[in-house]
């Protein structure tokens, strides 16, 4: 695959030959609609060849008289395939030949190719890509085929209706003429305007190529053959390699540290104190490692985190959330007036539900790479990052100078899951100090104790819901009380500033968007937090749907109903919603006759305005609370699917991750301190464990949203709705850990 | 100095004797496609052969391998071509694809010994390595469809 970000990140290529190319890639693309040509690979001193011309009709895309195309990705890659499906939305647009389509990553700060959903930053996350970019990258593309046809029919002197495109060809069927894209750039004087077009003029779904077709993602192959460049695969000239020795509690640092044993292993270069750790500086990775076990340092004890334990921050919690006089923020759109309504009910049903903190456990540990001038105030950098924008400004804040003055080489991302995807990123700044201390490039790999320790995770919640029924037996109103954390804070304070006191990443999906209840009201109660926290996979999805979609079946349970019939009759305004739900009934056969010792349960969520629905088939071992996941069914509705075998994959991907996260994750905190230290302790899952699983993804015609999240969050409410089945006992904390659930059935 | 065969070179490297096979192959010898996941031999992305047998190289002292034959992903075929690395491709198993050199080799230590595995088989097998993005349904299929390969072709 080529992606140029990579390739220069790897050439050893000099950083004023860096800075040299990005100058002249980012004058090309400069503004909106204008034409230039530069000669690409070569510097403007070297004379230029016909075969050599490019032209932009866009910012998003380049062509070649060499008949390449190069397009842009403003996004980056972990795992989610928007690399290759979101430039592909151009590709088909522009009729262009994907075989000789290079992408490349935009890798500066650059607002016009921003996600409007993140403040026009560079920024990969919420399953927004596809969705955020289809009509603009559509746009694009159909502006740049346009504008290609208008010249060759000047050209030819032929009406542009009698004109056609094939890949990468422009024909005139009359008279049988071609030409190659490449060629009208070599050989044809193109329009100085670039043409309007409007939606109106995009491609028929009918004639797409590759749109809904499955065109493999680009960086299958090397990931299949080790060639993938992560950011732990930087090789740097000249590079030194750092571990961080990070204080094990968040607001203290080094206070006395003694480094005599860690100098005198062979292979240190120095050891270099920062506020928050300290750094170990060698010429092998082994050596930081043999001398980071050799450090001996004393903390200071100041910080207020030092009283922070998980269990009293969920007591704390819950007397918050049951505090009705304790007045949250509102989210989403609260709908007629759900209090009034549940303190003149015929009948309330209540329930509290807890969720403890949850780590990403993205494979590659973090690390970062940085070469720093020698005033400091300059750096080059080489990470997987879920965002260019917030990288490059949290750098510069770093080492207190401008944006320009760093340049990032985004590399691939061994999992990100929203751990990448802060302002300041913690293992940017232990290279960037450090490599500010030793005026030389260095590479800091942190180990997978550090990556637990050091943990920004999913924060802990409780929640408290109420729901009244009316005379007739309807749900009536829904009051969900969320106490956790806020999560912006700490995540991007400019973010913060535009959002607060509302907090998507705190809150999302306590809204009431699926089901149709006449008063609803969800309300973040802000609770202090016990442990870094930011935004997870499904952001909070991942415990307000779990609260939510057990109490349906709460709600069901005490109306006699059949919790399926109840979600149909919840949803029955929304049509898409309605089809997931039969459409998952169908594939488990909801309703079937189990033994004894089995059941089905059920669960919606959504993200990114897609939808899915989930059925869980368990068993449970009652003398130990061990649950048996023997088979899975997930179905979503995404809306157009730009590629339905990533589409399912993902959907595949998302049901273990909450099998696992919603079975066995669990971070805890004693003292401010992480207790969980490696896979041994903080079990992600395994193939012996996953179940069979079928899952679906439907494709219809209204507009692509994501699937990077999909599904994900339903899978712990089905488990606890079939557990409450088998056993009659609601298990109300998550993970559903033998532990709770053993509490739970002895209760 | 330490003498190894690497993907059928002999070479010697200048590391402590202690010093894990894993950052001897990523740093010394700059073959990165292995992958350090967890250093305690929980994840498996570090998965290589020493003389045919998948070994997690962050536990490996690179002395103990001294003289003996390792084989990397970048090893496992000449063109990327193994039956299982063609799976891979075909049915697009890669997600982040971290794990997933750790991954085929495991896999490729399977089929070695054992071309025709079962489900059961592939699951005991596999179970040593982690993949967070959940690709184990991919991975059991490509399995399926190397093992089918390497039968025909016998």
């Amino acid at each position: 695959m080529k992606n140029r970000a990579n390739d220069i990140a790897t050439s050893g290529i000099s950083r004023r030959e860096f800075l040299h190319s990005t100058a002249s890639i980012s004058f090309v693309v400069g503004t909106g609609g204008a034409i230039a040509a530069c000669s690409s690979g070569a510097g403007p001193e070297a004379e230029s060849t016909v075969a050599d011309k490019t032209v932009t009709p866009n910012i998003w895309v380049t062509i070649g008289a060499n008949n390449q195309i190069v397009i842009k990705y403003a996004g980056t890659e972990m795992g989610q395939g928007s690399m290759t499906h979101v430039p592909l939305i151009l590709a088909e647009h522009m009729d262009a030949d994907w075989a000789d389509v290079s992408v490349e990553t935009v890798a500066v700060n650059d607002k016009s190719y921003g996600n409007p959903i993140f403040q026009n930053n560079l920024y990969t996350a919420g399953s927004t890509h596809v969705m955020v970019y289809f009509d603009k990258l559509a746009h694009a593309g159909t502006q740049a085929r346009k504008w290609l046809m208008s010249a060759v029919a000047e050209h030819w002197q032929v009406p542009m209706t009698e004109l056609s495109t094939k890949p990468q060809v422009v024909a005139h069927a009359a008279s049988g003429k071609e030409i190659s894209f490449g060629d009208i750039v070599a050989s044809i004087e193109l329009p100085t305007e670039i043409p309007e077009v409007d939606k109106s003029e995009f491609k028929a779904k009918s004639d797409y190529r590759y749109l809904g077709k499955s065109i493999m993602r680009r960086d299958v192959p090397a990931k299949s053959n080790g060639s993938q460049l992560y950011g732990m695969d930087v090789q740097v000239p000249g590079m030194a390699f750092a571990a961080i020795h990070r204080c094990p509690v968040e607001g203290d640092g080094p206070a006395i540290v003694d480094d005599v044993a860690a100098r005198a292993v062979p292979g240190i270069i120095d050891i270099v104190t920062l506020p928050y750790g300290v750094a170990i500086v060698g010429e092998t990775v082994e050596a930081t490692k043999v001398a980071k076990s050799k450090l001996q340092v004393t903390w200071t004890e100041k910080s207020p985190f030092r009283k922070k334990n998980l269990d009293t921050s969920l007591r704390e919690y819950q007397s918050a959330a049951h505090d009705l006089d304790l007045a949250g923020v509102a989210w989403g759109r609260p709908s007629g007036d759900a209090k009034a309504h549940l303190s003149s009910a015929d009948r309330v049903v209540e329930a509290t539900y807890s969720s403890d903190p949850a780590y990403h456990a993205q494979m590659e540990p973090l690390n970062a790479t940085a070469s720093v001038s020698d005033d400091g105030k300059s750096a080059e950098i080489w990470v997987g990052t879920q965002t260019q924008s917030l990288t490059i400004m949290g750098a510069a804040e770093a080492l207190e100078t401008e944006e320009a003055n760093i340049t990032l080489h985004p590399l691939s991302m061994g999992g990100g899951f929203g751990r990448r995807s802060v302002l300041r990123q913690q293992y940017v700044d232990d290279a960037l100090f450090t490599s500010r201390a030793l005026k030389r490039p260095i590479k800091v790999i942190w180990s997978r104790e550090d990556d637990l320790l050091a943990g920004q995770f999913r924060g802990p919640a409780v929640q408290y819901l109420r729901g009244a029924f009316g005379a007739d037996g309807k749900l009536t109103a829904v009051h969900h009380r969320v106490a956790t954390p806020y999560n912006l804070p700490t995540m991007n304070k400019h973010r913060w500033e535009a959002s607060k006191p509302k907090d998507v990443i705190s809150m999302l999906g306590s809204e009431n968007s699926t089901y149709d209840i006449a008063h609803h009201l969800a309300e973040h109660i802000p609770t202090d937090r016990p442990c870094r926290v930011i935004a997870y996979r499904g952001v909070a999805t991942s415990y307000t749907k779990f609260a939510i979609e057990s109490f349906v079946d709460e709600l069901a349970h005490d109306r006699g109903i059949n919790p399926l019939e109840m979600r149909l009759q919840l949803c029955h305004k929304n049509p898409r919603m309605t089809k997931v739900l039969e459409r998952v009934a169908e594939l488990a056969d909801w309703g079937r006759k189990m033994p004894a010792d089995r059941a089905l349960g059920l669960a919606i969520s959504g993200y990114s305005r897609s939808l899915s629905a989930g059925i869980a088939e368990i068993a449970v071992d009652s003398s130990n609370g061990r649950i048996s996941v023997l088979r899975y069914f997930g179905v979503g509705d995404a809306g157009f699917i730009v590629s339905p075998k990533n589409a399912q994959a993902q959907l595949l991907g998302n049901i273990i991750f909450g099998l696992s996260s919603g079975l066995h994750e669990r971070v805890t905190i004693k003292d401010g301190i992480v207790q969980q230290s490696n896979f041994h302790d903080y079990r992600i899952m395994r193939m012996n464990e996953v179940p069979d699983i079928q899952a679906e993804v439907l494709t219809n015609d209204a507009p692509p949203t994501g699937v990077g999240e999909l599904g994900m969050a339903m899978v712990a409410p089905s488990i606890a709705n079939a557990l409450f089945t088998i056993t009659g006992k609601r298990v109300r904390h998550m993970p559903l850990a033998p532990d709770v659930v053993l509490r739970a059935l002895n209760t | 100095m330490i003498s190894l065969k690497i993907n059928g070179v002999d070479t010697t490297v200048d590391a402590q004797e202690d010093t894990p096979l894993l950052w001897v192959i990523r740093e010394h010898l700059k073959l990165t496609g292995t992958k350090f996941g967890c250093g305690m031999g929980q994840c498996g992305a570090c998965t290589v052969h020493v003389d045919g047998h998948p070994t997690y190289s962050c536990l490996t002292p690179v002395a103990t391998v001294n003289g003996k034959s390792i084989t990397t992903i970048e090893g496992l075929s000449e063109k990327s071509d193994h039956p299982l690395q063609k799976a891979w491709v075909d049915l697009e198993v890669a997600q982040c694809g971290y794990c997933q050199s750790g991954q085929i080799m495991r896999a490729a230590g399977l089929l070695a010994n054992n071309p025709k595995p079962t489900r059961t088989d592939i699951v005991n097998h596999m179970s040593s390595n982690l993949c967070r993005c959940g690709t184990y349904p991919a991975i059991m299929a490509a399995i399926e469809q190397a093992s089918a390969e390497i039968a025909d072709e016998k």
